[in-house]
């Protein structure tokens, strides 16, 4: 008998655990890649599917972010050991947003971290860090599994969120507060649901078992008919991001594991980062070198704007006074809930604690004539969509 | 009881190193493992080597005469302290024609123009080692943001390569990432006087003569000097040293673990007997992994300096083996070593056995005679494995042995049937003993990537460890192993020299 | 009959020279010894129907620079990317490497998920040396020895460089250029096959193996190649790669240089340590006051200058030039597609280069036999069908393939001849079958090339596929001899223009480029690289 012959590895994005229910609605087939994955872009219209992050609740696969299981007698220190805020007072059941450092104080990567049990600990990030775990428990007594592919996740998002859920028989959930994680039984599937997103607004993450992944869909589908529940893809969900002024790896920084050029990687400093450092915590990775960077005034910054006109500054230098370039932007947004134009951009020190005189430059294309506008431009504080509804517990039913 | 500095280690470069903070006005606290001083070169245990049945004196691991760099012995001032003035050992290379005598820089028992191609090779190689030498002497410098006072050493080394003259220049430029092979079958072709020079430059680590890089070791131990001296004369020699400077060495004192303050300083050490030490400053003369990973601890370093800490390159594969001789043979005189690595092949064939962990079919050696009531060859034989299929059996080790024993009785005719009891330190007992990673030596690979401002790594080069008040000072740091006591001397030198600023 | 300048050997340096210096508007002719252009990248047809890549056989280093300023497309050059490889091990498995990163991180996956990670951190790794080199490979090697201020602001140029780089990645240069690629691999991968798959590029065309320091640079030098900005891609000269160097030949003509073939050289002219033309075979005489060699170093210097012209300590450095041929190939003519046992039918990976291993201590053996002056009882082989990619190279359903084989001695005992040619031949090709049984019985036609064919058809001594080893202390300054590594010799008039200079071997034409940018500025002129500078 002749072996079976095996099929090379399909070339391109595989469906996720979510995939047939996104195909079904994705209207527009549009999808892009993410780890791998298919993941939709937009399903219908942007405009539709932003304004159900805040105004209903949306569902958006979240699958595909990569997921790290670090258990074992040392999982605690191992983890006070990689990120930089103190996280042995984070208790179990509840999650932190965390970065962590390499040697000289520059940014691996940023995630949350789900304390699960006490010697239980879960990370999810963008970038693969299996590898950098590695190296960073060296020498400790834990285990670290890579479970991106072993757990489904879908962000469940929007001021009827909590409704939703509650509908489709998670009794209960109204009682997590922010960051808070509890688990149920949904049919016979286990159910861990965590208070946390991306969007700035009351939302949770769901995390099971891939085979419960279609039949919760359908469930919360159901229970959101009435409550405005709509599938959405990835660029709802980066509008909501910017508005909230969370920072994407790729996108607003480069990792310090990813970067090829030199001086491209960036510290917590940098980024305003400095609440996520704890450096009154034993040695954890960086710690040296951060202690040093404390001291003295960040290169650069990155710090969110506003600028005057009406149009996103998307791919724009930033001057000073028109003339000197002092930076550039790294996403752009008019927002259409606050009604302002937003944007985050890297800045050179000097002209950040100058604060006046900062201009952008504005592409535009109108029938195919391009032209160029400076607007004014202010330093704001980064989260520009700040709503009572993030906090509230138990949060309204819509 | 409080101290300035404590040194872990009682080897040469851990003496060394007392020594010189001693003779700074600190008094320090040597502290030693085992029940005596020396390490590598220190006094054997009663029985070491002698594997699971037999019983024997034990073998010295460094049982060759030996001498440090000038720059030790005259700033200690060794002289005062009894070194003497050490004796020129001569080498005896066997080949299958006749053996070939080797006194620093001429060669007996070879046709005239191989005389003086190696005399030229030699002075040639003598030359070019001397800027090298300079750089021995001080902490490397950093890879960059380098200090005024690096940048000025780094000129005088500049004009030092410049006063070679442009023809050495380009030569030291060619062949310091060369392979020893290619430089020795260009100078002298082949032969017994090739393969002991090949010997030499590979002794000790994982790398066979066309291995790139073997021009590198062979030019530093040139840049040592050509004199040896007994090791316990040497050893005794420093620990008057450490004396005279009010230095105290408490042996039988395994250190735990280095202790560091919550201002990320070193407060001092901790002994396996809970007893604790402390000092402002603390130089580990441990293998920079143990230092680090060991008795440091990762929870103080950074990952990725314990990644290099763990990937150091560190497979040592010499192995010393004591033959006990019922008689003297009488082709070896007493004072002469004894080379056994007729050709350049048979240096890289050995190293081929041993790559992918087996033992060699003939192990290229050294020998030298150890005099007493009952006379000693203690041989160092290479290419030998950590540990031949995973780990040593008795099969193995006498395999090895009769190995060894075979190539020498071609060399030494009849020394087979004088041999009344053989003792075998594997690179694996090496590492059980001295606790050296891998059985190195010299403390970690010999290897261009491993060496001066890589020694052991980047990060560490400078002796200084992330830890405020902590140093290396062995030979896993720069210029790295043999015995020079450079390491030793460096690392004290930085250590006071930081001490100073902070003051 | 006279001329501004001579270049000796039509391969793709002599030619690169020749074009740039007919481009500066210099009387160019070109001598060829065998009856057709190309050196080492030649497109041959030997048995009706099929063209072989006889000697090189993929492209990835040809500079782009080169392409654009010699308008190569223009006169016919296409090169395209294959995307992907394999290697098949004993166990009837393998591994695939696609240029896919989804399908390839997924492949990694099913072998070990810590590799995926690895895998990504060995090729950044990579990628940043290759961003390091780059820039160094079109500029001449400074002497650091020489006080001049050009040397010096070159040596600046780089130390800048290199002090750019930041202190954790200056470290890693320092590492990688002197490490062994198996070292190298082991920091960042687990699996044997990943590794084994990766390490061929470390030692092929080198006399090393891959537990030898020195063979992370060679991995690099493989690696530092573009199609079309894709760095570290690889694709096919379509027409095999006779294709580059016809162009380069027919970028030549155009403008207004000339090409003698079966013209081989019987020695140099000097006079009064100056040289004046060359001496053909044939006893013709051609003149002109810059003569090139493209031949190397050690053919150049020793074969056809005369002792006399030369310092005795630049010809004691071309003597221990270290050749060392290491690499034998076969070029076989097939009847259909072979079928390997593992793959599926029309796999895409099986368009990129195969492998049979199953870790990189085979690889080392293989160069143990070698060492032993014998060809590696089980060589590794880079194995490809350019047919699937290239429609040119085999009539309509049949297939070429490129088989190439390290380790091969320059001189095994007792010399080669065709009895141990074709014991050669069939130990590679029994390699082969193991995975693809039937391989032997679709042979139409085969070409066996040892490195003593090389040498002898070519001109490359001792066959290295290089003009010469690539290890440290041949390359940069030291390449080809210390003192005399900026492409002008101790014969005044006289140039060195190929792969025994900086920056070293492969399809590149980067020292053909350099070697016309010094002769040209000893002439008062300026190379032309057009857009491309």
């Amino acid at each position: 008998m002749t072996p079976a012959i095996r099929q090379p590895e399909p070339l391109g994005l595989v469906p996720g655990p979510f995939h047939d229910r996104i195909a079904a609605l994705n209207r527009q087939q549009g999808w892009t890649g993410w780890m791998g994955h298919a993941s939709p872009t937009v399903l219908d219209t942007v405009e539709f599917e932003y304004f159900a992050i805040r105004n209903g609740t949306t569902l958006f696969d979240i699958s595909p972010m990569n997921k790290y299981r670090i258990a074992g007698p040392d999982a605690e220190a191992v983890v006070n050991r990689l990120v930089t805020r103190d996280i042995r007072k984070l208790k179990p059941g509840r999650v932190a947003y965390a970065i962590w450092c390499n040697a000289e104080g520059n940014v691996v990567d940023d995630g949350t971290v789900f304390r699960l049990a006490p010697n239980e600990f879960r990370l999810c990030c963008q970038e693969p860090q299996l590898g950098w775990l590695d190296d960073v428990a060296w020498g400790y007594d834990v285990t670290i599994t890579d479970d991106s592919a072993a757990i489904a996740a879908l962000a469940v998002q929007g001021p009827t969120s909590c409704a939703v859920l509650k509908a489709a028989g998670l009794a209960g959930v109204e009682e997590l507060k922010p960051f808070d994680i509890r688990s149920f039984r949904v049919e016979t599937h286990d159910i861990m649901v965590s208070r946390t997103g991306f969007t700035g607004d009351l939302g949770y993450e769901l995390w099971m078992a891939p085979g419960a992944a279609l039949g919760l869909w359908d469930r919360l589908m159901e229970a959101g008919r009435v409550r405005g529940i709509r599938a959405i893809g990835y660029a709802a969900v980066e509008m909501a991001r910017i508005e909230a002024g969370f920072l994407l790896p790729r996108v607003d920084f480069l990792s310090s594991q990813t970067h090829l050029r030199p001086g491209r990687a960036r510290n917590p400093y940098e980024l305003g980062l400095d609440w996520l450092v704890a450096l009154d915590k034993p040695h954890f990775n960086g710690r040296r070198a951060l202690l040093a960077l404390s001291r003295q005034r960040p290169a650069r910054r990155l710090v969110t704007i506003e600028i005057d006109r009406d149009k996103p500054a998307h791919h724009a230098f930033v001057y000073h006074r028109k003339r000197r370039e002092v930076g550039f932007v790294t996403s752009a947004l008019w927002s259409p809930t606050v009604k302002r134009n937003i944007a985050c951009a890297w800045i050179e020190a000097p002209w950040v604690q100058d604060g006046g005189d900062l201009w952008v430059e504005i592409y535009r294309q109108r029938e195919l004539t391009w032209n160029r506008r400076m607007a004014r431009a202010r330093i704001v504080e980064r989260r520009v969509f700040d709503s009572a509804r993030r906090r509230a517990t138990p949060p309204a039913d819509f | 009881m409080s101290w300035d500095a404590i040194v872990v280690g009682a080897g040469h470069n851990g003496l060394v190193a007392a020594a010189r903070l001693g003779q700074a006005g600190r008094r320090v606290l040597l502290l030693e493992a085992l029940e005596g001083p020396g390490g590598l070169l220190g006094a054997p245990a009663a029985g070491q080597g002698a594997g699971s049945g037999g019983t024997g004196p034990g073998v010295r691991i460094a049982a060759q005469p030996t001498w440090l760099n000038p720059i030790v012995t005259m700033g200690l001032g060794l002289d005062r302290y009894g070194l003497g003035p050490g004796v020129a050992q001569p080498t005896r290379a066997w080949g299958p024609d006749g053996p070939v005598t080797l006194t620093a820089g001429s060669a007996l028992g070879v046709a005239p123009e191989t005389a003086a191609a190696y005399a030229a090779l030699h002075a040639r190689l003598r030359r070019l080692a001397g800027p090298l030498a300079r750089f021995m002497g001080r902490t490397p410098p950093p890879l960059n943001g380098a200090g005024a006072g690096d940048l000025l050493a780094l000129a005088l080394d500049g004009l030092a390569l410049r006063r070679l003259g442009r023809a050495d220049m380009r030569e030291l430029l060619r062949i310091l990432l060369s392979n020893v092979w290619d430089l020795l079958e260009d100078s002298l072709g082949d032969g017994p006087l090739a393969g002991a020079l090949a010997f030499d430059a590979t002794l000790g680590g994982a790398m066979g003569p066309r291995s790139p890089g073997t021009v590198l070791p062979l030019l530093y131990r040139l840049a040592g000097a050509p004199r040896g001296a007994d090791p316990e004369i040497l050893i005794g020699a420093l620990l008057k040293a450490v004396a005279a400077t009010g230095g105290v060495l408490r042996c039988g004192a395994p250190v735990a673990r280095i202790l560091v303050g919550d201002n990320d300083r070193a407060e001092g050490v901790q002994l396996e007997s809970g007893e604790e030490f402390r000092a402002p400053l603390v130089l580990s003369n441990l293998h920079p992994r143990r230092t680090l990973t060991g008795l440091l601890g990762v929870a103080h370093l950074d990952a990725e300096d314990v990644r290099r800490a763990r990937l150091m390159a560190t497979r040592g594969m010499a192995a010393r083996i004591d033959l006990r001789l019922a008689t003297l043979p009488e082709a070896l005189p007493a004072g002469t070593r004894l080379v056994v690595a007729p050709r350049l092949g048979a240096v890289e064939a050995a190293f081929d056995g041993a790559k992918y962990g087996g033992l060699p079919e003939r192990p290229v050696l050294e020998a030298v005679l150890v005099p007493g009531a009952v006379p000693r060859l203690a041989v160092t034989a290479t290419f030998v494995p950590h540990a031949p299929a995973g780990s040593w059996t008795g099969k193995s080790r006498g395999t090895l042995e009769t190995r060894v024993v075979a190539a020498l009785d071609e060399a030494l005719p009849g020394l087979r049937s004088e041999v009344t009891g053989i003792e075998t330190m594997t690179p694996d007992d090496i590492e059980a003993r001295y606790g050296l990673p891998g059985g190195h030596w010299h403390h970690g690979e010999f290897r261009t990537d491993q060496m001066l401002m890589l020694r052991p790594f980047a990060r560490v080069a400078r002796y200084r460890l992330p830890v405020a008040g902590l140093y290396l000072c062995g030979a896993g740091s720069h210029p790295g192993g043999d015995i020079t006591g450079l390491p030793g001397w460096n690392a004290a030198g930085q250590a006071l020299k930081d001490e100073g600023k902070r003051r | 009959m006279s001329y501004d300048a001579i270049v000796v050997g039509a391969g793709h340096n002599g030619l690169t020279t020749a074009c740039f210096l007919a481009r500066a508007g210099l009387k160019v002719l070109v001598v060829e010894r065998n009856d057709h252009v190309g050196g080492a990248a030649v497109s041959r047809e030997l048995t009706p129907g099929w063209t072989y890549s006889n000697c090189s056989y993929v492209c990835s280093l040809l500079r782009p620079e080169i392409i654009r300023a010699l308008e190569l497309p223009k006169y016919g050059l296409q090169v395209i990317p294959y995307e992907s490889g394999a290697t098949f091990d004993s166990r009837g498995g393998y591994f695939s490497y696609s240029s896919d990163h989804d399908a390839l991180r997924r492949e990694l996956m099913r072998l070990d998920p810590r590799d995926a990670d690895g895998y990504d951190r060995f090729s950044r790794a990579v990628m940043k040396q290759c961003r390091f080199i780059k820039p160094l490979l079109l500029r001449t090697a400074p002497d650091p020895t020489s006080l001049k201020p050009r040397d010096l602001s070159e040596l600046l140029f780089i130390l800048r460089r290199f002090n750019d780089l930041g202190a954790a990645d200056m470290a890693e240069t320092l590492r990688f250029w002197t490490m062994s690629i198996a070292e190298f691999l082991d920091e960042y991968l687990r699996s044997d096959i990943v590794k084994a798959h990766i390490a061929g590029s470390g030692i092929i065309g080198t006399g090393l193996g891959p537990y030898s320091p020195g063979t992370a640079y060679v991995l690099l030098h493989h690696y530092m190649g573009e199609v079309d900005g894709a760095i570290g891609a690889w694709g096919f000269a379509r027409g095999g790669m006779g294709a580059i160097t016809q162009a380069m030949a027919a970028s030549l003509v155009a403008s207004g240089g000339e090409i003698r073939t079966g013209a081989g050289l019987d020695r140099f002219l000097v006079k009064d340590g100056r040289v004046t033309g060359v001496a053909l075979a044939n006893g013709d005489e051609f003149h002109a006051r810059t003569v090139v060699s493209g031949m190397d170093v050690r053919r150049t210097f020793l074969d056809h200058a005369e002792a006399r012209d030369l310092p005795e300590d630049f010809l004691k450095g071309v003597r221990r030039f270290r050749f060392r041929g290491s690499s034998g190939k076969l070029n076989i003519a097939l009847d259909a597609m072979p079928r390997f046992t593992a793959a599926p039918e029309g796999a895409g990976f099986l368009r990129g280069d195969l492998h049979f291993l199953d870790d990189m201590a085979e690889i080392e053996r293989a160069y143990d036999d070698w060492k032993a002056g014998r060809w590696s009882a089980r060589p590794y082989l880079d194995f490809l069908i350019p047919t699937q990619i290239d429609p040119t190279m085999a009539p309509p359903g049949k297939h070429y393939a490129t088989v190439f084989v390290q380790y091969a001695p320059y001189a095994p005992e007792g010399g080669w001849n065709d009895a141990r040619r074709e014991d050669f031949a069939r130990t590679v090709i029994d390699r082969v079958e193991e995975h693809a049984p039937g391989f032997a019985d679709l042979i139409v036609h085969k070409e066996v090339r040892t490195p003593a064919d090389i040498e002898r058809e070519v001109g490359l001594s001792e066959g290295n596929i290089f003009q010469g080893e690539l290890t440290f202390d041949q390359l940069l300054f030291n390449r080809p001899v210390p003192g005399w590594a900026q492409y002008r010799s101790p014969i005044r008039g006289l140039y060195m223009c190929a792969s025994s200079t900086h920056p070293g071997g492969g399809v590149m034409g980067a020292p053909g480029a350099n070697a016309a940018r010094e002769i040209l500025r000893d002439l008062g002129r300026r190379i032309d690289m057009g857009a491309a500078a």
